[in-house]
């Protein structure tokens, strides 16, 4: 399995510990990744589309021509990017993109790429089964939240369409369980984590933050899980103040879908960049048994 | 066939508390939710409070929780409701986040109107013609009437993840009523509404997380009407001057580096001479930077190759803007 | 004791209409709604309004049309002002931001609708009444004008031979409050929950008719009751009559058009009361299936009619599952509409000074025997307007002569009294159910004197069956077991009406048709029914038609 690998920004900027577990959790899975080092941002919802659909377009046709799918690691960057390839389905709208924006630089978007997060790739074109196999660390029944995204599930349409719903609906469940873990569904699983309005309504953002985190906890959750490093940030970057906004404690460790999925196939916690994290995610290495190295 | 249907109920026999009352009725599945609770109201039991009017799916009077999702009862068959429903009973309960005034009925005023009211949804015209109606292309007007065809039926804004934790937030619904005013081009206070509609609780607190769009029984996509009340909003320089700078400095980045530089848009968001706001980010700066969870500093940030590409589709699009 | 110059009884399309136009006139207005405004039956209305705005139609031929279709019972001068007012009523509806359909010049687009000579009708895709009720709403919020919503108007307060406000009860608290006002202008809307199946939104018991009628004021023409040939199924909602506009055909189980025995001309264009009448005779002769017969457009072209019956395709997908580029859509006729109503003139005046009305649950005699499709929502934002101007200048020169207390103390006991009696085995719903199914079948499209005598016997026995009513609920807020009670008592009230009048009417007329006098005489019956109240129940008198121009002839059944 070959992809056009998209990191996004967030992997290389604010998650800077993502972006080297997903490397080495592709390569032990063998997906080949091929990095796009020249697409540009999709937007993430804050460009207008007006602008963010044709430097999406020139990422689609780049992949296009590679004859590759794309692999993206954020529901941002997926949503965002699911939502543009469908409205370049519309030909006289992706001509006038094609035209107006790429032919300048010898590219034609033909309207085929498919854009996959790494979570579908798992599931769908991976498998769950061949994913059991590879587990050497289980995570022997660790009871963990499963955090979406808004991104990733909707639309639902685009996201979740008929044909996927047996796979998507349940991706991340499915891959916690897998690892031997036991999926928690706490009431935010699909919502919105908080983070797009940290800027405008801080009070809010961390009020959602707080409630997402706490009811994981109260549903039993003893960690969280995210394919979204948007979520990450929001989840774990902000964790300290939504505990202090609510007034009360909360620390979850929250992880990358990628640390948990390298943690249980037998990755040292250093090698996942566990030690970036805000809050702390010792409790659950020792938990797992991990030798937790001075 | 045989339907039955358990409903919350709240008055004053309950003492306000909410308890599962359950009715049966002998009804073909193919009618309507609506029709059911007409029928228990009119054979079996009168004291049941509920809203509907219209009965066809144009009033937005009949909006209520169904099966634990947001529904519009004459648009809800039995027995499809019947089919999601667990142990074969329609759980019906009034809309989520709006105070019940009683059984089925919600508090309305609140939720709705006063929203509603708060955009000043009419049109304040621009100058128009001396004489006869005002010329308007058809494809605005049908743009503007997928607006229109909100029935204030509530259930975007009972799908808001905002709405879950500032019940003050003028919510989907309000805000796609704006959208009209703010997109017709018959109104003469368009930068007036943006720079209202971006005060707190206003446009800028919504998530865009796709909520209101996937919950609009009407296909009116709130969510995208939002985004575009942002997109007009930017460009006329009308959003709180964080948020402006925000999105100005996003879209600098991108179009400088072909990628985002968080720790520019950090530092731009609070503005360079915001120093009350700089210091807000440094405890986050310095824990993160010790753990390593920190962006590069913006002076070290790489350019992508392809850079000056991305840059070429942002200076056609600001051109195709004039 | 709230006070307004002038009270207006409605928030739909008429007393929205006419609150802003007393507002414009300086009033002081208010509007008491048993509902939300926006949840108004108005909502429901879906093609659009008539005005002959474009070249080559003319507001005399869109008249003619008018009272050809009203089978030359309407009153002409009414029409006149009707159809004279038409244009600059609409456009003026669009510069307050109502968003018509345009045609290519960025005009107000037209289309054809039956029975109507010219494409005439102004449209919003298919939800004109959505469209134009929300902008009618904006502007009262705009003009700041005071709403009740949620208040159940049970009377209107007589005294001296003048109206002097009406005695609402609050929904949500369960008060009843007296209103004291100079004039008060009915726009309640329509009836149609008096039958079963209708098109008619819930909130159409009759409470206008019921109160003015009360109050002394007499109702004309309550015989006339329209049925909309096209309704969807045994569900009581309505198929716009655009979808016959856009090229729709109506077929029986054989696939046959059959509208050609009828009008070979019009086809599906005809009036409705002649098209009504023939899908009717189709499922009746046993060409229906399942009650239905068949409304055709998987001809049409499906881009356009995405735009234009979007909210149509909507409806058939959620509620039947039905696809029309597909499927065949399964119509039948059911109660549409009163053409009758509170009698009024051209300025809404009832003749109880102080008492106005407008809309659907007024009549100016503009529409005769049968209204043109159309020209409903004309008549309520014309006649509505006018209403409001004449109340806001009646108020003007009166000057207060707020009622005695008791009057109001009398009028809300009267009210109330049904809470002091103990439930039995009925209920109001129980009645409604027995009285709709009544109405719809021996005073429904076609009728004669047994049935009719039969239908006023057992109307007899639902009357005594509510003065016998009692009360389940004894909450105060939000009681719609009292509100449904008092509504059923308008509906049998008015029913009451209907029957006299239907049976008064010997003859065969635009809505009313007697299979044992299938034939108009012009000679006995060009005149109008006038229903007045005594002790007995009705009195159903005549009045004679006004005409001005147009000699009653030979009906082109088209029109
Ligand atoms: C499905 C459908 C489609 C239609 N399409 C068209 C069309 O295309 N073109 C056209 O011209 N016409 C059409 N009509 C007819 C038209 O919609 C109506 O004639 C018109 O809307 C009536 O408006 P109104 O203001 O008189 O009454 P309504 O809109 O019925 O308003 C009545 C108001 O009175 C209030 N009210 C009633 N009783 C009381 C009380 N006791 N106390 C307090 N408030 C009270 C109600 O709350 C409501 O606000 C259609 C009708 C239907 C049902
Ligand atoms: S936007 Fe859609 S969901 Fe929201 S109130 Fe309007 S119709 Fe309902």
């Amino acid at each position: 399995m070959k992809y056009a690998f998209y990191p996004g920004c967030v992997s290389k900027g604010g998650c800077p510990e993502l972006y080297p577990a997903v490397l080495k959790v592709a390569d032990k899975l063998g997906l080949e990744l091929v990095e796009m080092e020249d697409a540009g941002c999709t937007g993430a919802g804050i460009l207008s589309r007006e602008v963010s659909d044709p430097i999406n377009a020139r990422t689609f046709a780049k992949a296009e021509a590679m004859g590759l799918p794309i692999m993206t690691i954020c529901s941002t960057c997926q949503g965002v990017m699911t939502q543009a390839n469908h409205r370049l389905k519309d030909d006289e709208y992706r001509q006038m993109i094609n035209r107006e924006y790429l032919s300048e630089e010898g590219l034609e978007y033909k309207g085929t790429t498919d854009v996959r997060h790494m979570l579908w790739a798992i599931v769908e074109d991976y498998g769950l089964d061949k994913l059991r196999d590879l587990v050497v660390r289980p995570l022997n029944g660790l009871p963990v939240a499963q955090f979406y995204g808004c991104y990733l599930k909707r639309p639902p349409e685009l996201m979740v369409p008929k044909e996927f719903a047996k796979t998507r609906k349940t991706a991340l469940e499915d891959v916690i369980e897998a690892l031997g873990g036991v999926a928690v569904k706490s009431s935010g699983r699909g919502k919105c984590c908080g983070f797009p309005i940290l800027t405008s309504n801080e009070e809010n953002s961390l009020s959602m933050c707080g409630d997402h985190t706490l009811d994981a906890k109260a549903k039993g959750a003893v960690a969280m899980v995210t394919p979204c490093p948007l979520c990450h940030l929001e989840l774990d970057g902000k964790q300290a103040d939504a505990a202090a906004h609510k007034g009360q404690e909360i620390n979850i460790p929250v992880f990358h879908l990628p640390q948990l999925v390298g943690l249980a196939m037998g990755f040292s916690p250093k090698e996942m960049n566990l030690q970036r994290h805000l809050v702390s995610t010792k409790p659950i290495e020792q938990r797992l048994g991990v030798e937790v190295k001075a | 066939m045989e339907v039955k249907i358990a409903i919350k109920r709240s008055n004053a026999q309950t003492n306000g508390k909410a308890i599962s009352q359950a009715y049966s009725i002998e009804m073909d599945g193919n009618r309507t939710l609506l029709d059911g609770l007409i029928r228990i109201r009119e054979e079996q039991d009168p004291t049941l409070a509920f809203r509907g009017s219209c009965g066809t799916g144009f009033c937005g009077d009949c909006t209520m929780t169904v099966n634990g999702k947001g529904a519009v009862a004459c648009r809800t068959k039995l027995g499809k409701a019947l089919k999601k429903a667990d142990d074969g009973i329609i759980e019906v309960g009034p809309l989520k986040l709006a105070k019940v005034a009683k059984d089925l009925m919600y508090d309305a005023e609140n939720f709705h109107w006063q929203k509603f009211k708060a955009v000043e949804p009419w049109v304040d015209p621009v100058a128009p013609p001396a004489k006869g109606e005002n010329v308007v292309a058809n494809d605005e007007v049908q743009d503007l009437r997928a607006v229109m065809s909100c029935t204030q039926c509530g259930l975007c804004d009972q799908g808001c993840t905002v709405l879950v934790v500032d019940k003050t937030f003028l919510g989907p619904a309000a805000l796609t009523k704006a959208y009209r005013a703010v997109f017709d081009s018959r109104d003469s206070r368009t930068a007036e509404r943006l720079q209202k509609l971006s005060m707190r609780r206003g446009m800028w607190d919504c998530t865009h997380c796709f909520e209101a769009s996937e919950h609009c029984p009407k296909r009116i996509e709130p969510t995208d009407r939002i985004f575009a009340l942002h997109d007009k909003a930017i460009k006329a320089e009308a959003g709180p001057p964080k948020v402006v700078h925000h999105y100005k400095s996003f879209a600098a980045s991108v179009k400088a580096h072909g990628w985002l530089d968080e720790a520019r848009l950090a530092v731009e968001t609070e503005g360079f001479t915001n120093v009350r706001g700089l210091m807000k980010l440094l405890p986050f700066a310095v824990k993160a930077g010790i753990k390593g969870k920190h962006p590069l500093p913006y002076m070290l940030h790489k350019k992508r190759p392809g850079a000056e590409h991305i840059k070429r589709i942002f200076e056609k699009w600001e051109d195709n803007g004039k | 004791m709230p006070q307004h110059d002038v009270i207006v009884i409605g928030g739909g399309f008429a007393g929205l209409r006419a609150a802003l136009e007393a507002r414009a006139s300086s009033a002081d207005v208010a509007v008491l709604s048993k509902v939300h405004p926006m949840r108004s039956h108005s909502s429901g209305a879906h093609s659009g309004v008539n005005a002959a705005l474009k070249s080559g139609d003319s507001w005399q031929d869109h008249a003619k049309d008018t009272i050809e279709a009203g089978a030359y019972l309407c009153d002409q001068k009414a029409v006149e002002v009707l159809c004279k007012n038409a244009s600059e009523d609409v456009v003026a509806l669009e510069r307050m931001g109502v968003i018509f359909n345009r045609d290519s010049d960025g005009r107000i687009d037209v289309m054809p609708f039956a029975g109507s000579s010219h494409p005439r009708t102004c449209y919003a895709g298919d939800s004109a009444g959505h469209v134009i009720l929300q902008v009618l709403y904006e502007q009262v919020l705009r003009s700041q004008i005071p709403t009740y919503d949620e208040w159940f108007v049970s009377s209107i307060l007589v005294e001296d031979g003048m109206c002097k406000g009406v005695v609402a009860r609050e929904l949500k608290t369960g008060q009843n409050h007296a209103f004291y006002a100079k004039a008060v202008i009915l726009a309640t809307g329509g009836l149609g929950r008096v039958y079963s199946p209708s098109t008619c939104s819930l909130t159409g018991t009759a409470d206008g008719p019921a109160l003015a009628y009360r109050a002394g004021a007499p109702l004309v023409d309550m015989e006339m009751v329209q049925y909309h040939p096209t309704t969807l199924s045994d569900r009581g909602i309505l198929i716009t009559e655009a979808a016959r506009g856009e090229g729709g055909r109506l077929v029986n189980k054989d696939g046959d058009r059959f509208m050609a025995a009828s009008d070979a001309g019009a086809m599906e264009m005809a009036a409705r009361d002649v098209c009504s009448r023939a899908v009717h005779a189709e499922i009746q002769e046993g060409r229906g299936e399942n009650g239905n017969v068949y409304l055709d457009l998987r001809h049409l072209d499906k881009g356009r009619i995405s735009d234009r019956l979007r909210e149509t395709l909507w409806l058939l997908e959620d509620l039947e599952d039905l696809d029309p580029s597909k499927d065949l859509i399964p119509v039948r006729p059911a109660m549409h509409r009163p053409i009758g109503g509170v009698r009024v003139d051209t300025f809404g005046a009832t003749g109880l000074p102080g008492l106005y009305a407008a809309g659907e649950c007024a009549s100016t005699g503009a529409h005769g025997a049968n209204r043109l499709g159309g020209n409903s929502l004309l008549d309520c934002v014309v006649f509505g307007r006018r209403a409001g101007e004449a109340a806001a200048r009646h108020s003007r020169g009166a000057t207060w002569h707020p009622p005695q207390e008791s009057l109001a103390i009398a009028e809300t006991a009267g009210f109330n009294e049904i809470a002091s009696r103990a439930p039995g085995k009925d209920t109001p719903g129980i009645i409604r159910r027995e009285l709709g199914s009544l109405m719809n079948r021996k005073v429904g499209i076609l009728r004669d004197e047994a049935g009719l005598k039969d239908a006023a016997s057992v109307l007899r026995n639902l009357k005594e069956r509510h003065s016998r009513l009692g009360l389940r609920d004894k909450d105060a807020a939000y009681n719609t077991d009292i509100i449904s009670a008092a509504e059923l008592g308008n509906m049998l009230d008015v029913a009451e009406i209907i029957i006299a009048a239907a049976l008064a009417r010997r003859e065969s007329r635009g809505c009313h048709y007697r299979t044992d006098f299938p034939q108009r005489d012009d000679v006995k019956w060009l005149r109008r029914s006038v229903a007045t109240r005594s002790t007995r129940g009705p009195i159903i008198n005549s009045a004679p038609v006004v005409v001005t121009q147009w000699n009653p002839a030979e009906r082109n059944p088209a029109r």
